[in-house]
């Protein structure tokens, strides 16, 4: 066509429109690799902020770059050196360095325009920050952040190669520092956008959602078909970041410690129960065992850590005191959340828990408790066989250390007993059981029952406790007065009031109750469970009772509520429950998938495929068969004439869809952004390029004046145009490719 | 559609440009391709500058349109001291009617050739140009309407450029197109010099159209179809002329029109209804090259006009053409 230039099948984004793009695609990769740091408990808060505020700044306008001094260019690659080496000179920590490290050329890749070679690097820059933030959190926000990078990437992989194709080798030269592009210079969102929906056909956009969808479900088919391996102990990463706890149950409580992990509602712990039927219906997560009190804060003494305590140990498997039991055991898995505890929730007495991953830890047997070396920074999960549920707490060595106690004469020096009280205080008390109980000796059980009561009486339930100011114990003062207070004053006085009586008591600490979750059938409990409550040894049954002095609203019947009935008092189907069924969903199946459950997950998809091709077989074997009975039955006038309309419609319905289908798909992706354009019109600039492209006959020239009436022509003119498509369609078909003209070979011959 | 066409008138018209064609050709051989753009304009109604070197056949080139077409024909050579009365007509006091009386000048014609028009003073030069906006003639406040239709083909000569007075820019306006005639082919140089009679006036062609038949033709044109990705193409390349360095300007509002005028005539000679992208790319350089100066000025008049179809031709390649 002599002087016009091949035409382009649709529209494109222009070289500049690329680059704009390609700037903003690698702004937004940044920020969602800086937010996958912003989860991770570094000391990179700071320059994080930092990094993502100069990013977003210079997405929103890339021509303040050119603002930036060229000194800083100049020294940039000393200073994040230097920065490098003296942070892991002064910290002595190589990872976090690291990741400072990459914050911090993240920031200047950000602030600086990129060549091709600089958006590679800032891809490989985010992957890191994403991975360690991953393998470091093990948290479900890591899949979504992954998701999200990977999907950014995609983009700007696709952005770079395009941009590659239209750049002149001009504008593909590094920008010097203090110049701005054309780019930047002319970059405007409005523009843009309006660009990328002229040129973003829906079929475009839906073939790349298919697209990535695809290379997801692949990679999730590739993650349940390899073999696994514990990424954390086979990674280095740990080990290079310090542990640090955020809150928490420890080994002492003062009197608001507990009530302060209430204000909480974040999921704590998550609970599988393989049998419901052996759910109770007001479970107690026993986590803490504190025995000795002073002056108004309970910890566990010195001798309860070392006397209940088995040596430490490493590995998997911790063996618990109970024996085992006959029938099919119920495993509870739990999954509790980083910076809980190190004590483990447990429902009672067990026989064995297994850790998914080997773990240094304590278990004291008699007490029910898991201790481990250190409060865990990522979620742990373990598993426990058999747990005894009942309200007693069986202690053999302790029943005997009492009665022996009881025959020597020496139980007021047993320290579960004592009381570091003065004589005032100790006559308060005595008044109060006096008071409680009305004087008469009772046995433990009912004393547990009647203080219960009194303490209900005469002190309301509040999460803000007042304590009376005055002389003596904290505790006692508030034993005396009638002001409100929370579990740990209940439990507290308790102890207390039996200890006085002559009672051992305890502290216990842990959770109370939990939601079911209906989406994921699993327990889930949150820090606002925190509970704390009393246990009081009980002589006659050798076993520790639990007294909580709160639990009263629970009539017996609902007391001996189990399984699904007890499931079905607690159930949740908030939208906060679907959120959270997401977060066990992670923890089941991505986290913590070890052989087992793989194997599990893997079944599982054999048998959803395998039943879902039967269902469709059978399904297509009855219709056939239906059909096939259908035919043989005896013909009449009315069957025959209505066969043969439902054929002619048929018939008809293809027609039509052969005739008006490729105007009907035309339509349909007609770009409202490109505005004016026809589909028609389009169709036929497309043929006309097709033609083009092929060797020219003379026949073809009908061909063309057809189609270029369809493209540049009145439509009043038209004539049928799929006809017109059609013939096209044949004539490209019949003709040959054009032949390009070659470079030709010169060849030097020599004379 | 209202500016749908029928197909008939269509090939009617495009019948009547082939005789005149065929007819144009047996007098100025070799140069179908410059036969072809002055039909363009005569369909467009515009104007014509033709720079070349004397006797390249420039005049036999408006002589031969004007009797293909049952046209009267005039000629006016441009000298220094020509007035514009001389062009346009003066009117003279009438003894026997006691009254002024106006007396026609040689622009009462069809088809004017203004030979050497850079000759002439700048009064002179626009009283001509005026009448080529306005197709009429005003003397002592009465106007006189000058022929319908009417072509002017003015002439200059590119290299000799002693003691004239080169068009402003803003008279260049006015021509729809400036074509160079260039020397003919060997053969068919052969064949002028075996047949060369003398003057143009010896020049004997019938005519095959009537006026009539020009004016239908030039009222048809305007109907010839648009598209709007079409327009778009000629927007672009009018808005690449005003952003491109090596210009001094960029072509005016006039310029885009005539070059859709010029396009939609193209369409209606190539017997179309429609305008392709084609038609536009082949009339850019005709229809803006005189429009546009460099911002290097050439002493060269030749070479500054290569300059600038080279430019436009570059502009022409870099936008694509809808599809």
């Amino acid at each position: 066509m002599g002087l016009i230039p091949p035409a382009p099948r649709r529209p494109h984004l222009a070289a500049e429109e690329l680059q704009h793009l390609k700037w903003l695609l690698g702004g937004l990769l940044t920020l969602i690799s800086l937010g996958a740091v912003f989860y991770l408990d570094l000391e990179a808060l700071m320059l994080t902020g930092v990094a993502a505020l100069c990013t977003l700044a210079a997405m929103v306008r890339p021509r303040l770059l050119a603002r930036v001094p060229r000194l800083l260019h100049t020294l940039a690659f000393p200073l994040v050196t230097a920065f490098f080496i003296g942070d892991v000179w002064l910290r002595s920590e190589v990872l976090p360095a690291m990741v400072r490290l990459c914050i911090l050329l993240l920031l200047y890749r950000n602030i600086t325009y990129r060549q091709r070679r600089d958006e590679l690097q800032l891809i490989v820059l985010g992957l890191f920050l994403v991975m360690v933030a991953g393998v470091l959190s093990v948290s479900p926000t890591f899949a979504v952040q992954l998701l999200a990078f990977a999907a950014c990437a995609l983009g700007l992989l696709l952005a770079i190669t395009l941009a590659e194709l239209q750049l002149t080798p001009a504008a593909r030269a590094p920008v010097p520092p203090g110049e701005t592009p054309m780019w930047a210079r002319r970059a405007e969102f409005g523009h843009l956008i309006r660009r990328m929906r002229a040129v973003l056909d829906w079929r475009i956009a839906a073939l790349g959602a298919v697209l990535f969808a695809g290379v997801v479900g692949m990679s999730a088919l590739l993650f349940l078909s390899i073999p696994r391996f514990q990424l954390e102990n086979s990674m280095f990463l740990e080990r290079f970041i310090e542990k640090k706890a955020k809150t928490g149950f420890s080994e002492t409580i003062r009197f608001g410690d507990v009530t302060e992990i209430q204000q909480d509602t974040s999921v704590a712990l998550s609970v599988d129960v393989s049998n419901v039927r052996r759910i109770p219906a007001s479970p107690y997560w026993r986590m803490l065992v504190l025995d000795s009190y002073q002056n108004g804060v309970f910890r566990a003494s010195a001798e309860q850590r070392r006397n209940e305590f088995d040596p430490e140990r490493a590995g998997t498997i911790a063996p618990g005191g109970l024996r085992p039991r006959r029938g099919e055991a119920t495993y509870w898995t739990f999954y509790l959340e980083a910076g809980v505890s190190r004590f483990l929730p447990l429902a009672g007495a067990f026989q064995t828990l297994t850790f998914q991953e080997a773990q240094h830890f304590r278990v004291a047997p008699r007490l029910a408790m898991v201790a481990l070396r250190e409060e865990p920074v990522t979620m742990v999960a373990y598993r426990v066989e058999d747990f005894e549920m009942g309200q007693a707490l069986p202690d053999t060595r302790f029943a005997n250390r009492w009665s022996a106690r009881g025959e020597q004469g020496t139980r007021a020096a047993e320290p579960l007993v004592r009381l570091a009280l003065s004589d005032a205080d100790q006559a308060a008390l005595g008044e109060v059981i006096v008071e409680a109980t009305g004087g008469a000796k009772v046995v433990p059980a009912d004393f547990v029952r009647r203080v219960g009561e009194w303490l209900r009486q005469r002190h309301p339930y509040s999460l803000k406790p007042s304590i009376p100011a005055g002389d003596g114990d904290p505790l006692v003062r508030w034993l005396r007065s009638r002001e409100s207070g929370h579990c740990e004053l209940f439990a507290g006085s308790m102890v207390l009031l039996a200890r006085s009586a002559g009672l051992p008591a305890r502290v216990v600490t842990g959770f109370r109750g939990g939601s079911w979750n209906g989406y994921s059938n699993n327990f889930t409990i949150r820090n606002s469970d925190a509970h704390g409550w009393a246990e009081v040894f009980d002589e006659t049954a050798g076993a520790w009772i639990r007294a909580d002095p709160l639990d009263s609203g629970l009539s017996e019947a609902a007391q001996n509520l189990h399984g699904e009935a007890a499931v079905a008092s607690r159930l949740d189907r908030s939208w906060k429950a679907r959120v959270d069924s997401l977060r066990v969903f992670w923890y089941r199946r991505i986290v913590s998938f070890d052989q087992r459950a793989q194997a599990e997950t893997l079944r599982g998809v054999k048998d959803a495929t395998r039943s879902v091709t039967q269902e469709l077989r059978a399904r297509i074997g009855s219709l056939f068969e239906r059909a096939k009975t259908w035919l043989v039955a005896p013909w009449d006038l009315r069957r025959a004439f209505g066969s043969a309309a439902a054929m002619v419609g048929a018939g008809l319905t293809t027609w039509w869809l052969i005739v008006r289908g490729p105007a009907l798909w035309r339509r349909l992706s007609f770009r409202r952004g490109a505005g004016r354009e026809d589909p028609v019109r389009r169709e036929a600039g497309r043929w006309l390029g097709r033609l083009a492209e092929t060797e020219p006959e003379p026949d073809h020239a009908g061909v063309r004046q057809e189609l270029q009436r369809l493209r540049f022509g009145p439509r009043a003119s038209w004539t049928e145009p799929e006809a017109v498509f059609r013939r096209a369609r044949k004539t490209c078909r019949a003709a040959r490719p054009r032949q390009r003209p070659g470079r030709r070979r010169t060849t030097i011959t020599r004379p | 559609m209202s500016d749908f066409v029928p197909v008939a008138q269509i090939t009617e018209a495009a019948q009547r440009l082939n005789r005149l064609r065929a007819n144009m050709r047996v007098s100025i051989r070799g140069k179908d391709d410059v036969i072809d753009e002055v039909l363009v304009c005569l369909v467009a109604g515009g104007h014509l500058l033709i720079e070349d070197l004397p006797g390249v056949g420039k005049t036999t080139l408006a002589y031969s349109l004007a009797r293909s077409m049952d046209c009267t024909f005039s000629r006016v050579q441009f000298t220094s001291d020509l007035l514009p009365g001389d062009v346009t007509g003066v009117a003279i006091y009438d003894d026997t009617l006691k009254e002024f009386v106006f007396k026609k000048g040689p622009v009462f014609a069809h088809i004017v050739l203004a030979d050497e028009i850079n000759r002439a003073t700048p009064k002179t030069q626009s009283a001509l140009l005026e009448v080529m906006d306005r197709a009429r003639v005003t003397v002592d406040g009465e106007s006189h309407a000058v022929g319908a239709p009417f072509m002017v083909f003015a002439t200059q000569n590119p290299v000799d450029f002693e003691g004239t007075f080169p068009l402003p820019e803003s008279q260049m306006d006015r021509f729809l197109m400036r074509l160079r005639m260039g020397y003919p082919e060997p053969d068919d140089e052969r064949e002028i010099l075996r047949n060369a009679r003398g003057g143009y006036d010896t020049i004997a062609v019938n005519p095959v159209v009537t006026r009539g038949d020009i004016l239908a033709l030039q009222a048809l044109a305007p109907q010839v179809f648009v598209e709007d990705s079409v327009l778009e193409f000629i927007l672009r390349i009018v808005t690449a002329t005003r952003t491109d360095t090596e210009f001094r300007a960029g072509v005016s509002v006039r310029a885009g029109v005539a070059l859709r005028m010029a396009a939609q005539a193209r369409a209606l000679l190539r017997n179309r209804d429609f305008v392709l992208p084609e038609d536009v790319a082949e009339l850019v350089v005709p229809v803006f090259s005189h429009r546009l100066g460099l911002v290097r000025q050439s002493s060269d008049g030749l070479e500054e006009r290569r300059a600038v179809s080279a430019a436009l031709k570059r502009i022409v390649a870099s936008i694509p053409s809808p599809a």
